[in-house]
């Protein structure tokens, strides 16, 4: 049982993660491929909090996602500005970067990992608490970016990627909205993040890397870019699918990187067969 | 700590160090260039070749010549591949910048991890042992890999610059860099010189992935880090121009070792992202010195 919570745990976060990144490269059309640092910021934030300054879990997790939504600034002020693959070029330099910067403070446990976090519950049936929280808090986040992304706000946000220029020319700020969705996608991986960092209890700088970011991107095109359901399809396909030899029993050496093959070979799959990803958008008569 | 002596030295190990970066530079830039892709298969490329050298020469003995031309075989395979099987299709299909983003980084990690299901995850090099002579040169120490690297980058270098400025097929790759749908029309095949692009870009990785792996171990994850110091190259030197890219990575690697004279060993690695950052907001078109004035008549 503790297998399939865990299980539904990493589905959980990963909604929240798959969601949140689709407001902004789904909705906004940003294509920043940086969400992972913002999970890491914020995970790294609560652990610290909570373990050097003795602030309570929950606030610790609160001031986390608050921290990562700061955070969000320093890239959207002065990234926004340029876009399509330049600022995907530009966001990976930002993850990189503060990836780096992580494995050489101390505090952070430097590049061996920050151990010793404490758990949201304590009790023997903390897993089933976990992730009966993790799912709540993922259903709420999908259906707080459903909310502002139909709706006036919503149909503003669309407006704004399909055509920029248009949407300035009717006096509306595009650069205002762009920051908004990027802070509250930034904010919203950071509340995963602390909370992952509330249950796995281990953070190392090499869990938020360049691959982190194609696992979370790959959920949002496979599942449906631009659709409310879609990430959650992508969350549920792409952690579920690769536990499939878990059963197998074959040696750590063996099914890490079988699994990472099942991952990577289901995405090309999914590229070829359903480019357009398993949700579509509904389009309008 | 600003001796002379030490200056040349840091100076020479970045230019002996840069070679392979530069290589890597060029290729990313060559692809990037003529088939307008962001080519980050190309770690899987680099991935292949070295395991492709590393069993020859190391779990079956071959000799390091025949090593190297396994290793050149399977990264222009690969590289083919990609671009037939992969870009192609996606460009035909009008996928969008981003699906061929994802494209390009899935594939490099399903190799990676191909590459660990069957090599591990312990670093390994080409050769058993790392070790060269040593010359000593007016206090700098020059070792016999610094001399055959920077050789073997010069010829690689020369010899590309003479297939894309002397030869037919070359030309057409700037054709088509240039306008493809007008190179079309005066019966320049695109596809084929999008292929010829990557082949000559995989055979830049394969020598680049064997002065790396007879001086630096690997891991199979490690040449997407590699990579993106290509990447930064290319766009420093300004997209589209090779020479820049080879300027800039010897720039980077001066910049990386240059760097312990400022700040402690350990915020190297940090100093090349923030770089990295910095160029694509505030020069994304790259650093490119102004043309030489033409003289009138």
């Amino acid at each position: 049982m503790e297998y399939l919570y865990s299980v539904l745990i990493l589905i959980g976060i990963y909604t929240i993660l798959a969601a949140s990144f689709n407001l902004i490269v789904g909705f906004g059309g940003l294509i920043s491929i940086a969400h992972p640092i913002f999970f890491a910021l914020a995970a790294y934030c609560s652990a610290i909090l909570n373990l050097h300054l003795g602030v309570p879990i929950s606030l610790a997790i609160v001031i986390g996602a608050l921290f990562s939504t700061v955070m969000s600034f320093a890239l959207s002020l002065p990234s926004l500005r340029i876009s399509g693959d330049y600022l995907l070029i530009a966001s990976i330099g930002f993850q990189l970067g503060f990836v780096e910067v992580i494995k050489n403070v101390e505090i952070a446990g430097a590049a061996s990992g920050l151990t010793g976090i404490e758990s949201l519950y304590t009790s023997e049936q903390r897993s089933l608490y976990f992730a009966i929280t993790v799912l709540v808090v993922a259903a709420v986040v999908v259906w707080l970016v459903h909310r502002m992304t139909s709706g006036d706000y919503g149909r503003a946000i669309q407006a704004m990627r399909d055509d920029e220029e248009a949407f300035t020319s009717l006096g509306r700020n595009a650069m205002a909205v762009k920051i908004t969705i990027f802070a509250v996608g930034s904010g919203l991986a950071g509340l995963a993040g602390a909370l992952y960092a509330h249950h796995f209890q281990f953070l190392s700088p090499d869990q938020f890397g360049i691959t982190q970011s194609a696992l979370i991107l790959t959920m949002v095109v496979v599942g449906g870019m631009g659709t409310t359901w879609g990430p959650v399809v992508g969350a549920l396909l792409l952690v579920a699918l690769p536990q499939a030899i878990a059963f197998l029993n074959l040696p750590a050496a063996i099914m890490a990187p079988l699994q990472g093959m099942i991952y990577t070979g289901l995405v090309l799959l999914f590229l070829y067969v359903r480019p357009g990803g398993l949700v579509t958008r509904r389009v309008r008569q | 700590m600003f001796e002379l002596p030490i200056l040349l030295q840091i100076l020479w190990t970045s230019v002996a160090t840069s070679t392979y970066y530069v290589l890597f530079a060029i290729a990313f830039s060559l692809t990037l260039k003529v088939a307008q892709v962001w080519n980050f298969a190309q770690a899987a490329v680099m991935g292949v070749a070295f395991y492709g050298m590393f069993a020859a020469m190391r779990l079956w003995n071959w000799p390091a010549a025949l090593g190297f031309v396994l290793g050149l075989v399977l990264a222009i395979a690969l590289s083919m591949a990609v671009e037939v099987w992969g870009y192609r299709v996606l460009k035909r299909r009008r996928s969008s910048a981003l699906l061929l983003f994802i494209f390009a980084i899935v594939v490099a990690e399903f190799i990676a991890y191909l590459l660990t299901l069957f090599f591990g995850t312990e670093p390994e090099s080409l050769t058993k042992s790392m070790t060269a002579d040593i010359y000593l040169a007016g206090g700098v120490a020059i070792s016999s890999w610094d001399l055959g690297a920077l050789a073997a980058t010069i010829v690689t270098c020369a010899a590309l610059a003479a297939y894309l400025r002397f030869t037919r097929q070359g030309q057409f790759l700037f054709a088509v860099a240039d306008n493809a749908a007008l190179a079309e029309l005066y019966g320049i095949s695109a596809n084929r010189a999008i292929l010829t692009a990557m082949v000559l870009s995989a055979a830049l990785v394969a020598v680049g992935i064997y002065l790396y792996g007879t001086r630096a171990s690997m891991i199979p994850n490690a040449p997407l880090d590699l990579m993106l110091l290509a990447v930064i190259a290319t766009i420093l030197g300004g997209i589209g121009s090779l020479a820049g890219a080879a300027g800039a990575a010897v720039f980077l690697s001066l910049l990386q070792s240059g760097s312990i004279l400022f700040i402690p060993s350990q915020w190297q690695s940090s100093l090349i992202y923030f770089v990295l950052f910095v160029v694509i907001l505030f020069f994304p078109t790259g650093f490119r010195l102004p043309a030489w004035p033409r003289r009138r008549r």
